[in-house]
């Protein structure tokens, strides 16, 4: 299942923060993976599904839209 | 109407209101809590966002210390802040989902509840594009940072009544060196009083979020507060 940044309500972009989990964890689902900042809001993105994450590609600092996807969560 | 609980807690330092806060934020997103808003102001305090670090800190961490100047990380947005005696801070935890709202409109929420509080007492605040907060021609007045889990809300928005802001010169505040502060009370003539401010923040936040606030009383805040109330 693919990673991706949520649609947080008439936000265009995020700021990339960083990975709460790193390549190849196990995560559960609802687990914080990761934060993301917009408007002086922090967002913390939950694992939407459990299993092992892999290919994290979004860098601390990147400007990212909703939708965007920043890794895949493998099903163990 | 949806109802939304307030307790206001008076002068309170801010590491037992945190630790409160992130137990109301648990409680909420296991919905075996209501929407409520802490209303309240610190003790001296710096506090760095996910924006700040301790590049931000102008005085070294340990002389704040001496001065009994607390530091804290936390998880919300923004950078370094200072909170003192004489700003009014609220810490709304709520259900954005079940308020049918966004980050960006609960951004936008925030800032009208402190610009309706200045205009209550004849001060013209403003939105600036891109620097999130209430301002003042002379100012910055009002302040925001949020963290948002489970679309539940914590931490909040501080608003100056009448602060001393010396505090703001041991930081870069919001990354904006000499950012210049100011407080509502700069800013009118007649003599405000705090309770006055926050009963007026209190109303504007009820109107502009569409809510029936209902004030718990002294001994039930003090329930919920002893280690019985909320472990």
């Amino acid at each position: 299942m693919d990673l991706t940044i949520p649609d947080l309500g008439e936000v265009q972009e995020v700021t990339f923060l960083r990975w709460l989990k790193g390549e190849g964890e196990a995560v559960e689902v609802g687990e914080a993976v990761a934060e993301v900042e917009a408007d002086k809001a922090v967002f913390v993105i939950e694992a939407p599904a459990a299993g092992i994450l892999q290919g994290l590609c979004a860098q601390e600092g990147q400007r990212l839209p909703p939708g965007a996807k920043i890794g895949e969560i493998r099903p163990e | 109407m949806r109802r939304c609980l307030v307790l206001r807690l008076g002068r309170v330092p801010y590491g037992p209101v945190l630790a409160f806060q992130r137990t109301l934020h648990t409680k909420r997103r296991a919905q075996t809590f209501p929407d409520v808003v802490l209303s309240l102001e610190h003790e001296p305090v710096i506090t760095l966002g996910r924006d700040g670090s301790a590049r931000d800190l102008l005085v070294p961490w340990e002389e704040l210390r001496k001065r009994g100047v607390e530091v804290f990380e936390v998880e919300r947005g923004g950078g370094a802040t200072y909170h003192g005696p004489g700003q009014l801070v609220l810490y709304p935890i709520l259900d954005l989902r079940a308020l049918g709202i966004g980050l960006r409109e609960y951004v936008w929420r925030l800032e009208e509840v402190m610009i309706r509080t200045g205009r209550a007492f004849g001060a013209e605040l403003f939105r600036r594009p891109g620097q999130p907060g209430a301002w003042h021609a002379r100012g910055k007045v009002g302040f925001l940072g949020v963290h948002v889990r489970g679309w539940v809300t914590l931490h909040g928005l501080a608003f100056n009544v009448d602060l001393n802001p010396h505090g703001f010169a041991w930081i870069v505040p919001c990354g904006v060196p000499g950012l210049p502060v100011v407080s509502l009370q700069d800013l009118v003539d007649q003599e405000l009083s705090f309770a006055a401010v926050e009963d007026a923040a209190l109303r504007a936040f009820a109107e502009v979020f569409g809510v029936e606030v209902v004030e718990l009383s002294g001994a039930e805040v003090r329930a919920w507060l002893s280690p019985s109330g909320l472990g």
